[in-house]
């Protein structure tokens, strides 16, 4: 039987990402309802994507945060005080950042609750309209967040080791 | 406070918080800065003199932010030099790793300019009473 991801597991991140992008970014973000990679068609196309592993001693996966350019711009130019047209290697590392960010914040959360999370560096994708493929058997959960910037979502793929 | 023409090494793997924190500093007077993009190098700059405050991550390939920290400490020359770790780790086990290894401050990230210039405060204090 398919392993079903803990709602419990799933809100640290939407807290972190909210919290996240609010102080870091000055950027106010609503989640949306979230659902099941493949079941529904996202509306974000995704042209920058932060990602990190999720290992412990009960679980392996990873997260990713996925943006389209013109709100990855955005939400840069907020947390930097400038103003970015493209994407560029000056500050793609920032989408990798963010995600570190959640990451940590959900990370204390969900190892006060004794999951065990061990600490990790993320990876920055780019291209335009790239989809993650998250390597696990279970499915991979989509949040979506509204932001005045535009739309970004977080995908979260996990099963038990 | 610091001298605001302290020269402020910021060593951080991910440009875009190098220049967040150096974005930071500016707002708090800072106008002194040099960068590296990990542990080593960081250490490497460091040696090359002059700097008067670290602000570190803690997560970075090569060397670490706590193990330049605890390579600052272990050697006479930097023993008191100013350090904080500005890092997204924030569990307990973590920041009494820092403190153990006389960390002089401690920045959880997401962090906005006002905490970063507590615990700068804080650092300097430290500074203080030690000379």
């Amino acid at each position: 039987m398919a392993y079903t991801m803990d709602v419990n597991f799933l809100n640290p991140f939407i807290d972190g990402a909210l919290q996240t992008l609010k102080v870091q970014c000055n950027v106010e973000a609503r989640p949306g309802k979230m659902f099941r990679k493949g079941t529904e068609k996202s509306d974000v196309r995704v042209d920058i994507a932060g990602v990190i592993g999720i290992t412990s001693d009960a679980f392996k996966g990873s997260i990713s945060i996925g943006f389209p350019a013109a709100t990855f711009l955005g939400i840069m130019g907020r947390m930097l005080g400038e103003k970015y047209e493209t994407i560029t290697k000056d500050v793609e590392d920032g989408a990798g950042e963010l995600l570190n960010i959640i990451f940590g914040a959900a990370k204390r959360v969900l190892n006060e609750k004794g999951y065990a999370l061990q600490k990790a560096i993320p990876s920055v994708i780019t291209g335009q309209g790239i989809e993650v493929h998250h390597i696990t058997s279970a499915p991979t959960i989509v949040i979506p967040f509204e932001t005045e910037l535009g739309l970004f979502q977080i995908e979260i793929g996990i099963e038990p080791v | 406070m610091f001298d605001l023409n302290t020269r402020v090494l910021v060593v951080d793997d991910m440009s875009t918080m190098r220049k967040l924190v150096i974005k930071a500093c500016q707002q708090i007077g800072f106008t002194n800065f040099v960068e590296a993009a990990d542990g080593a190098l960081g250490w490497e700059a460091i040696n090359g003199g002059s700097v008067g405050l670290v602000i570190s991550d803690w997560n970075m390939p090569n060397c670490t932010g706590i193990e330049l920290l605890k390579r600052v400490r272990g050697d006479a020359r930097f023993k008191h030099l100013p350090m904080v770790l500005v890092t997204a780790e924030s569990e307990k086990s973590q920041i009494v790793e820092a403190v153990q290894a006389a960390v002089s401050g401690y920045v959880v990230k997401p962090f906005t300019p006002d905490a970063l210039k507590a615990q700068l405060e804080e650092a300097h204090k430290r500074l203080t009473k030690v000379a």
